[in-house]
């Protein structure tokens, strides 16, 4: 053969793998309403700057006719590439190839990428759409998938993880997107689950749809293992491609700088309208954060999850920060199991990769009740309070409105480590409702009053004014300054200016023990 | 929905029993009388006490709750509280994100919203009723 020939023939057989399983496979996937592994990468990415690696990787199983089977690239597509200008590694699992059936070569091919990604020091995306561990590989296959697990632990919080679910992520396989940072799913074709129906209708005889037990919906408002979902491939992509740009590249990378043209010292007055006169009227928190943050640009993560409290990224001065507030709108805003676990997890990965963090308090108690105690309140509460603390990151609040008992402390307070502490004159920090308080403590006095219940009003408005008011905690520097709601982004992009330089050690340990 | 089987002078009665805060038992009407009930029935003598009775709280207090036939879309209470107001009734189109009755609770008026589009088929509290986490409030078609 000669060197033209040779050239050639490397080119046929290029394109041979390029096809994955073949036109029939690919038209069976456009058919679910699905792309190809290579189709979804190429819109991910900026334009022809995909390199693929180990594209002739074969399986080197033997067992069960595998080595009959033609298994080009062993159904997975891996290498890097810039989204954006900015460089990512990417594996993306190929449906078209067995299935896309993860074996030991498949699992390899993932593994190689991500060790690189970690070296390189880029953020690594996984794109799932895989039936599953591949039967005949045995278990050279689940060995595939631990060597994934742990090289997701031992990259989280050095390097940003996103997972996208764009078909099925079943059994063992749902543990890799569990481990890392963010699970993007597609609508109608991104399931995942643990056990599929059929196991389920045959051990406890329930009877589910696969979507209805794991689908995008399911894991994005009930179970909370999603934080992103999208009704088309295409809108997932785009929403992929927004949260990376406010990430760093690695937990040794400053956030991204971008130009700003809001004004940093924009007066945000109309702030002031948006609470209600009467402070036991809710009103949406959300139009606070789009008022103050750069351009009113807020990408909320875990939307819709755990909905009385929001959290998500935003620029402040063009530079990312994260954003945690409390949603008067739902269950009043209070502290529970779900929002406790989703603001922790949320503080914890700013915290990791040097994102600042701004929040908004208006809070009246952790939610009473024998559900939430017997559901461990105390343990994921815990979180929460355990996550501010442990963060070194410029951390900012400002109390809104309520700010009351424990949820108070555990809402980014200033004993927990916040840098600063902004109040509005409307906020309320105290131990408890006045209510609550005067009827503990001046309790004698109302019990051997002439007229209890007058007393007792009267003892409410004395505690009301006395307390229910952000000045008891300026008097202790609880709260570093009252604000004016106008002043709210000037102030906040003062500090964290001031913030910018800030250096806080821990005392050296292997790592604490986070309640679970 | 408690179901008890009560043994009234011989004749056993399936009697459904639902807390609404106005704590009124519906007794399941035209229910034949069960022969030789398997679940154990309280002892007939206790039994005929409170069967009556309830019976007659029924028909003293008018039911001013439950109106409507369960629909499709239950809206449930997100935590314990008061009912302070019902914005809907019974008819009503309403949207997604509609008011359908306010919630007092952690000292705040709380908005219970429709979750979809629809139109309510039932209001199944009453202004002034207490509520727990998870009680069906209304319900939408």
């Amino acid at each position: 053969m000669s060197v033209k020939d040779k050239i050639n023939e490397l080119l046929e057989k290029k394109e041979a793998v390029m096809l994955g399983g073949g036109i029939d496979a690919i038209n069976k996937q456009h058919e679910k309403g699905k792309l190809t592994a290579r189709e979804r990468i190429e819109q991910l990415v900026d334009e022809g700057s995909f390199i693929e690696m180990d594209v002739f990787v074969e399986s080197g199983s033997i067992d069960f006719g595998m080595d009959k089977r033609k298994v080009p690239g062993d159904g997975v597509v891996t290498g890097y590439a810039t989204i954006n200008g900015r460089p990512v590694h990417i594996a993306a699992q190929d449906f078209t190839v067995i299935g896309g059936t993860l074996g030991e070569a498949h699992a390899n091919k993932i593994c190689k990428v991500m060790d690189m990604a970690v070296k390189m020091g880029t953020p690594f995306i996984s794109i799932n759409d895989s039936g599953g561990a591949r039967i005949q590989e045995g278990i050279n296959a689940l060995s595939g998938y631990g060597n994934i697990f742990l090289r997701n632990t031992l990259a989280s919080g050095v390097i940003p993880q996103i997972s996208i679910i764009m078909g099925p992520c079943a059994g063992g396989a749902c543990y890799s997107p569990a481990i890392t940072d963010f699970i993007f799913m597609v609508e109608k074709t991104g399931q995942m689950y643990i056990t599929g129906s059929q196991v389920i209708k045959a051990v406890t005889g329930e009877d589910v749809t696969l979507e209805e037990l794991g689908g995008a919906d399911v894991h994005n408002s009930v179970s909370g293992v999603a934080h992103f979902k999208s009704a088309s491939e295409t809108e997932c992509i785009e929403a992929v491609k927004k949260l990376l740009s406010f990430l760093p590249d690695n937990n040794l990378s400053d956030v991204p700088q971008y130009d700003c043209n809001d004004d940093l010292n924009r007066i945000t007055a109309e702030l002031a309208d948006i609470l209600p006169e009467d402070a036991n009227k809710p009103y949406d928190m959300l139009d606070i954060i789009t008022r103050v943050v750069d351009n009113g640009d807020f990408f909320e993560v875990h939307k819709y999850f755990a909905q009385n409290i929001i959290v998500g990224f935003a620029r402040i001065n063009g530079r990312t920060v994260g954003i945690v507030a409390n949603q008067p709108k739902v269950k009043a805003g209070s502290l529970d199991v779900d929002s406790s676990d989703k603001a922790a997890r949320f503080v914890r990965f700013c915290d990791a990769f040097n994102i600042p963090i701004v929040s908004f308090t208006d809070v009246p108690a952790f939610l009473p009740g024998v559900g939430q105690e017997h559901s461990g309140i105390i343990r994921h509460g815990a979180k929460l309070l355990y996550a501010f603390a442990e963060a070194t990151v410029p951390k900012v609040n400002v109390i809104v409105r309520k700010a009351y008992g424990g949820a108070y402390i555990a809402m980014n307070s200033k004993t927990l480590g916040a840098d600063m502490v902004f109040a509005w004159p409307t906020a309320e920090i105290a131990v408890m409702g006045a209510e609550g308080a005067a009827n503990i403590i001046y309790r004698k006095e109302i019990a051997e009053a002439d007229d209890p219940i007058k007393t007792r009003q009267e003892k409410i408005e004395e505690y009301r004014s006395k307390f229910s008011n952000p000045y008891v905690a300026a008097a202790r520097g609880f709260v570093d300054d009252v604000i004016d709601p106008a002043d709210t982004r000037q102030r906040i992009a003062s500090t964290l200016e001031m913030l910018r330089s800030k250096r806080e050690s821990r005392p050296a340990k292997k790592h604490g023990n986070i309640p679970l | 929905m408690k179901k008890f089987l009560i043994k009234v002078n011989g004749n056993q009665y399936e009697v459904e029993v639902e807390e609404i805060g106005g704590y009124t038992v519906q007794p399941v009407q035209a229910q034949a009388p069960v022969q030789a009930a398997p679940a154990p029935a309280p002892a007939p003598a206790p039994a005929s006490a409170p069967a009556p009775a309830p019976a007659r709280t029924e028909a003293a207090a008018p039911q001013k709750v439950a109106t409507g036939k369960i629909g499709s879309t239950k809206v449930t209470a997100p935590m314990p509280g008061t009912i302070l107001r019902i914005e809907a009734k019974v008819g009503d189109k309403v949207t997604k994100g509609q008011v359908l009755l306010i919630l007092e609770a952690m000292k705040m008026e709380n908005e219970i919203v429709a979750p979809v589009d629809g139109t309510v088929a039932s209001i199944n509290v009453e202004s002034g009723a207490s509520v727990n986490a998870g009680d069906l409030l209304a319900s939408l078609s």
